[in-house]
């Protein structure tokens, strides 16, 4: 992989690692909880420890056994998993200007280990100043150890699950790692305007089959923060055209 | 072997929305609002996980407030998911403050 010339490549390579290597200490304990809830949802450990691997995404992953312990119909699981993953669309959009000239099998390779965290920590990388040909290893790096360490803290979970007894309440960690994730988002009015609204919906479209409000919810809470953030655009433009 | 199909179906969906903007079938922009509209997708539907899973009962299905020791659980977790952003902090913080708290009763 490395070879003559490609001395840059091995760098950036391990570069990725090294800068990805923190970011695990909150992969790791979410990857746990995800084993651990696969079970308890009914899932077989087959199921839970390759779905790690076929769908790679862990809010959407937890949101999948939340919807199949109460027995959300096959579409509607689909749509609201996929739909948890649909900011990725984002992350591709920007990284494309640093990849689309790769050939196709290193754009499959690194569309699949595109994370959250893999995305933030080679975006850094990608937008210093001294560019190499070979940046793209970067984000390979970070994404293989961000890949391993889920598939391996997934197995934990499995593993350990069975051996924690029911009144530990796990079923708990999974909104506890929801606001783990969504809290530190919570820096601009948009972004909390967005998690009121959805959340209020959410309680009052409980009454709502199939688990639907997940998503009716979901989408309130996406007209809120897309709506506020563009009143307050134009309320800041209004300000500035002042004399 | 639906659960394998609902896996694979959603993998499929997930690897599109990470490719899509890689192959060469996209255009390189999206409108304004979309890309919007897109980074409050996780905030929006994650929340609308939270808060059920505190306040609704998961045997009745109905709201609790009084005497649901999640709520204090999930207050503290939400604190120290605020002062020290770590995952590993938030998840103990809460489920240890509601072991206490189920213990004590």
């Amino acid at each position: 992989m490395f070879s003559g010339k490609n001395k840059g490549a091995l760098s950036e390579f391990l570069a990725g690692i090294k800068d990805g290597l923190p970011l695990q200490l909150a992969v790791i304990p979410f990857g746990i909880v995800f084993g651990m809830v696969g079970l308890e949802a009914g899932l077989t450990p087959l199921q839970t420890f390759f779905m790690s691997s076929i769908l790679f995404g862990g809010a959407s992953q937890i949101v999948f056994t939340q919807l199949y312990a109460t027995g959300t119909p096959f579409t509607i699981l689909v749509t609201t998993v996929s739909a948890v993953n649909l900011r990725h669309i984002l992350y591709g959009l920007v990284m494309s200007e640093y990849l689309r000239h790769l050939p196709l099998y290193w754009r499959i390779l690194l569309g699949y280990l595109l994370t959250d965290e893999a995305f933030a920590i080679s975006h850094l990388r990608f937008t210093q100043k001294h560019s190499s040909d070979a940046m793209h290893y970067h984000l390979l790096g970070s994404g293989l150890i961000l890949w391993s360490c889920w598939q391996i803290s997934t197995l934990i979970g499995i593993i350990a699950g069975p051996t924690i007894p029911d009144n530990f309440q796990l079923g708990f960690a999974v909104p506890l790692t929801f606001i783990a994730v969504v809290i530190p988002s919570l820096t601009h009015f948009p972004q909390i305007f967005a998690g009121v609204s959805s959340g209020t919906a959410a309680l009052i479209f409980q009454f709502l089959p199939f688990n639907l409000w997940i998503i009716i919810s979901a989408i309130c809470g996406i007209i809120a923060g897309t709506a506020s953030s563009y009143l307050m655009d134009s309320r800041d433009t209004k300000t500035e055209e002042k004399p | 072997m639906i659960v394998w199909l609902a896996i694979i179906c959603a993998g499929i969906l997930t690897f599109a929305a990470r490719f899509l903007t890689l192959s060469h079938l996209m255009p390189k922009t999206l409108p304004i609002w979309l890309q919007l509209a897109m980074k409050f997708v996780p905030v929006s539907v994650l929340t609308a996980i939270i808060v059920p899973a505190i306040f609704i009962s998961p045997e009745t299905g109905t709201l609790i407030i009084q005497d649901n020791l999640r709520i204090g659980a999930a207050i503290i977790a939400i604190i120290v998911a605020y002062y020290t952003r770590s995952t590993v902090a938030t998840i103990i913080s809460g489920l240890c403050v509601i072991w206490l708290l189920t213990f004590w009763q």
